[in-house]
């Protein structure tokens, strides 16, 4: 402004160059004295043994101190906090007596109104001609805002690990938690049946997923046992209340009358008054009943829409036991379930499986696995019980790698061959 | 895997809903919808025509029957048409294929007054 009043008033376009001298004279307050005593920084010049020589204004101000108080009575270290002077003592004193200086230090310092104020510390060892050190020269630099900054920095960094954890923690309980109920949708071990081998297999498409997936085996009370096998549609925590309220139903129906039809029956109803209108909610399932007599045990089960169970026999032969007509469980009020009766003799085993076993699509070109293969497959096994023929399917399954992309249940039920008689000894002998 | 496209059309027996391409876990919600906004009235005809449908797991199951419980709601009737083998199958193991009215295609669906039951 005044330059251009100036240059309008010369007329020549020519910049005064005096008048703008004297005015930065003015504004530079062309005093060494005012500049170390009002600089924006802290300065301080120290004896070797720490003690206050020359403090300036600004510092003075920052740490509330009269100059009179300082210089020639304090030290260096006596204006920094506890932790400041431990740092002092073990780092900065040690750097600056081996180097000669040492740059930007952060360090606390005891500042007015007994605040803690954080600065950055830059100190240089002033020698003599001869390098005897002399004095210590110090600058102060505010770094409450940076610190500030970096605390900042630091929070959020933290926060963000915290959110992590805590992401970890959650997911971590939610697969325990997932894990807890799908157990309790499983009996925890299959009970001790008199005559009868049992085993099973479950196979968890996805650890974040509920399966629909059920079977059980428990006693009538009659010398008679029930087990099922069944798949509920679905996944997830929907699917796993209807294979909660599917497996306690078929329990206690089948107490009240082990008729398979009759159990199947009684299911149906509870599932269709239960999901009546909205999302279709259905199973399927194979129930039955086992009766041990005195050399076999007599099987007597049905089916609502579920793939038929393969007998295992002694003979070494396999064969499913047909259940044709019967229909999902719970989608009609009325529906037609297919029974079918069977004996176990020993050595024979009854395997029950869900659709992931037989809809598992293999190989490149994903072909279905198929009823036809699983026959062929147990016809191939050695007649050696239930979890001989449970351990080869979980082999199979595991074969199938990718290919097998839903929950699979497996639970095979056999009477055990006689054991080997002294007979069998030499004969063995005779393959050697 | 191929996507699922699902188009409707009307025939004088009421809705035709093509549906083609894989109907799984991931995309049976998608027909769920279509299914859902459908109205039809006392006495009409549902057919899903299912010819160019490829792979049809427990989901896709469970949305015909959806689609079958709202059609019955509203008095109307569903049919099947050209049910691909593989798909044909699985009704057959869950014995759906006694529930479902199925038909060789839409056409006939449409134009039959006896179903091939």
């Amino acid at each position: 402004m005044m330059c251009r009043v100036d240059e309008a008033q010369d007329g020549d376009g020519e910049p005064d160059v005096d008048a703008t001298d004297a005015v930065f004279t003015s504004l530079l307050e062309d005093s060494t004295e005012e500049l170390y005593e009002q600089a924006p920084c802290g300065y301080l010049s120290t004896m070797m043994d720490g003690t206050i020589a020359k403090i300036n204004a600004t510092l003075l101000d920052w740490l509330g101190l009269e100059r009179s108080h300082v210089v020639g009575r304090m030290r260096f270290t006596d204006l920094l906090t506890v932790g400041g002077k431990l740092y002092h003592e073990t780092h900065f004193a040690p750097m600056l007596q081996m180097k000669g200086e040492i740059n930007g230090i952060a360090l606390d310092i005891k500042a007015a109104h007994g605040r803690r104020m954080p600065v950055l510390v830059t100190s240089k060892v002033k020698t003599s001609e001869n390098g005897e050190p002399l004095l210590i020269r110090t600058t102060v630099f505010d770094a409450s805002d940076r610190r500030a900054y970096e605390n900042e920095l630091l929070r959020g960094r933290k926060a963000a690990e915290e959110a992590r954890r805590q992401a970890e923690a959650d997911r971590t309980r939610l697969q325990e938690a997932l894990a807890v109920l799908q157990q309790s949708l499983l009996p925890a071990t299959l009970p001790t049946v008199p005559g009868l081998k049992a085993a099973s297999y479950y196979h968890t498409a996805s650890p974040d997923r509920l399966g629909g997936d059920f079977y059980d085996l428990f006693p009538l009370g009659t010398g008679q046992w029930a087990f099922f096998l069944g798949d509920v549609c679905g996944k997830g925590p929907q699917a796993a209340a209807v294979t909660s309220l599917t497996r306690y139903t078929l329990r206690a129906a089948a107490l009240h009358d082990g008729d398979p039809i009759t159990v199947l029956t009684t299911l149906n109803t509870v599932l269709h008054e239960r999901y009546t209108s909205g999302d279709p909610r259905y199973c399927t399932a194979i129930f039955g009943v086992l009766h041990p007599r005195d050399n076999h045990v007599d099987v007597h089960l049905a089916s609502g829409g579920h793939p038929s169970a393969l007998i295992q026999r002694a003979d070494g032969t396999a064969d499913y036991l047909p259940t044709p007509g019967g229909i999902l469980i719970g989608i009609l009020p009325n529906p037609e379930f297919t029974a079918a009766r069977t004996q176990l003799h020993p050595g024979d085993t009854l395997l029950l499986y869900t659709d992931g076993l037989t809809e598992a699509r293999i190989g490149p070109d994903r072909a279905l696995y198929g009823e036809d293969a699983l026959r062929t497959f147990t016809t191939a096994q050695p007649i050696a019980g239930p979890q001989a023929l449970i351990t080869a399917l979980t082999g199979l399954l595991a074969g199938f790698g990718e290919g097998l992309d839903d929950d699979t249940a497996l639970l095979a039920l056999g009477v055990p061959a006689p054991l080997p008689t002294p007979f069998s000894i030499p004969a063995s002998d005779d393959l050697t | 895997m191929s996507p699922l496209t699902i188009t409707t059309r009307d025939a004088v027996t009421g809705p035709i809903v093509e549906i083609a391409g894989d109907l799984d876990y991931a995309t049976a919600p998608e027909l769920r919808k279509v299914v859902d906004h459908l109205t039809l009235a006392d006495g009409q005809l549902l057919v899903l025509d299912l010819a160019n449908l490829g792979f049809c797991d427990s989901s896709g199951i469970t949305v015909l029957l959806a689609a079958r419980n709202l059609a019955t709601e509203q008095g109307a009737d569903i049919s099947l048409a050209a049910v691909p083998d593989n798909t044909l199958r699985i009704l057959r193991i869950v014995g759906l294929d006694r529930v479902f009215t199925l038909h060789p295609h839409a056409t006939a669906a449409t134009t039959s007054n006896s179903p091939t039951r």
